[in-house]
């Protein structure tokens, strides 16, 4: 769906045309869950990397 | 056609032809991932081979996001120093930030998404740098942290600073530096050497009288194949280096900038200045490594990467023969530098990372300096002088040390930063990733 500026009728005037480009706090929010994905992958890893090492031991 | 409809059609033109001209950069790039991979694999024991390589696919995929998350934005935020310019980046407010709306499908923007992927891969290299040192014994974990540091902060921060045409080195001291033999090269290889020191040898690389034991890997031959695909690959990063015709105007009177090539400092130059240099360089490495090594083909294949390193800050200008003498130097160098930094600081730096990026690049950046001084950039950039050289030097070797060390050092307090010796010597990849490289 494109939201802003939107080229529902015609590509006339377009500009930032990818989804939700009209609302910046889903933006923000999405970027957040990917940021948050990469942290939370990291941590995982982490964990998995000490259970692993207690195993061997 | 009008003379309207003609000027618009050669406006087209020339904004798809640079967005096809990084779109094949970025690409030829992922082919340096391809060699580092092949290269640390070779360089690894067998019962290591599969964790090496996952590391390695793992500093690709993390750069990616991260880099868009965060990278895109210092560049253009951060080249006055520690403090943020939010309409820095082409007097667009937020520029870079991964909301701004030119971090996305933008019709009349062709030039944002390819740079950043061109830029992405340039930091996907200062990982994969980092990387060949710390194999066998980092965690995966730990070393996808270090790596997201380095390729989407630390690097990007020295490039905003040095390998900006805002860029304070830049501007206020006339660093000169077209192929980021500083925050490519020297960052990547001091911010190795800074974690190099709180990680720690392999399992049996040191005895206890303090002499060094050879680890060998488990294939020279990938190694090699490797360290040659890399060299391909760096075709693609040179590329990404130069700014295509129109992409940016420095100067409308004269129009620098419109009728050819520039550097990233908006000099001219010619795409045929760095293909004279980086074979020429390239050919110096091997043959003074193949000299000095007696035939080792590791160090032989390393010194020409070293080779091209050492030409890196001064690739556009350099006459093709001096470039020659450059690598023959940098072949010969990287081999005392390692040992020296092997036999002093007691490090393990598997492939020589630090002594063949590091070191060759501070070579580089200091070449310039001392044979390619006075020659003049665009606007109010001062000429190519040894003090800003010297200053550019010094900032990238702690931009890229500081870091690496303080960080990596508050890693390894938290036990976060090195493999137990229990799964060192069980293998890395039957431990944690319950498989191996080769089937019986």
């Amino acid at each position: 769906m494109n939201t802003w500026p939107g080229p529902e009728n015609s590509w006339e005037g377009v500009g930032a045309y990818f989804t939700w480009a009209g609302s910046s706090g889903m933006l923000v929010l999405i970027s957040l869950v990917c940021a948050a994905i990469c942290l939370g992958v990291i941590i995982a890893a982490a964990k998995h990397e000490s259970e692993t090492s207690d195993n061997i031991k | 056609m009008t003379i309207d409809q003609l000027a618009n059609f050669v406006l087209g033109q020339q904004k798809v032809s640079a967005e096809a001209y990084y779109w094949w950069c970025t690409g030829l790039m992922i082919i340096i991932h391809v060699g580092f991979l092949m290269y640390e694999v070779g360089a690894t024991r067998m019962k290591n081979a599969v964790s090496s390589g996952v590391k390695n696919l793992l500093a690709f995929a993390f750069m990616i996001p991260t880099f868009w998350l965060f990278g895109w934005w210092i560049y253009w935020a951060f080249p006055g120093g520690f403090v943020p310019i939010f309409d820095a980046g082409l007097d667009i407010p937020g520029y870079g930030l991964p909301w701004n709306e030119f971090s996305g499908p933008f019709i009349g923007d062709n030039e944002t998404g390819v740079f950043w992927a061109a830029f992405t891969l340039f930091a996907c290299t200062t990982a994969s740098i980092f990387s060949g040192a710390v194999i066998e014994r980092i965690r995966i974990s730990a070393f996808v942290f270090l790596a997201t540091i380095l390729g989407s902060v630390v690097w990007i921060l020295g490039a905003a600073w040095g390998w900006h045409a805002g860029g304070w080195l830049v501007t206020n001291w006339g660093f000169h530096d077209v192929a980021a033999a500083g925050c490519v090269h020297t960052i990547a290889g001091l911010f190795a050497f800074g974690v190099l020191l709180n990680l720690g040898p392999r399992i049996g690389k040191y005895n206890d009288d303090g002499t060094a034991n050879e680890i060998e890997g488990h294939s020279l031959v990938l190694s090699f194949v490797g360290l040659l695909t890399l060299i391909v690959g760096f075709f693609g990063f040179l590329g990404g280096c130069l700014i295509w015709p129109g992409v940016a105007v420095y100067d409308t009177a004269s129009m620098v900038g419109v009728e050819g090539w520039t550097n990233i400092y908006g000099a001219p130059m010619t795409l045929s200045s760095f293909v004279f240099n980086t074979l020429m360089g390239l050919a110096g490495g091997m043959i003074g490594a193949f000299w000095y090594s007696k035939g080792n083909p590791f160090w032989m294949m390393s010194g020409g990467l070293a080779g091209i390193f050492i030409c890196a800050g001064g690739l556009d200008i350099w006459y093709p023969g001096f470039a020659f003498i450059l690598g023959v130097v940098a072949g010969i160098v990287i081999i005392p530098a390692n040992n020296w930094l092997h036999n002093t600081f007691k490090i393990d730096d598997c492939v020589g990372a630090v002594s063949i990026h590091g070191v060759c690049g501070i070579l580089g950046m200091l070449a310039v300096g001392l044979f390619a001084s006075g020659y003049p950039a665009v606007g109010d950039i001062p000429a190519s002088n040894l003090m800003g050289q010297i200053v550019g030097i010094i900032t990238m070797a702690l931009v890229g040390f500081v870091p690496g060390y303080v960080i990596s050092l508050v890693m390894k307090m938290a036990g976060w930063l090195r493999v137990p010796d229990s799964v060192q010597e069980a293998g890395i990849d039957k431990a944690e990733l319950g498989l191996r490289a080769y089937s019986d």
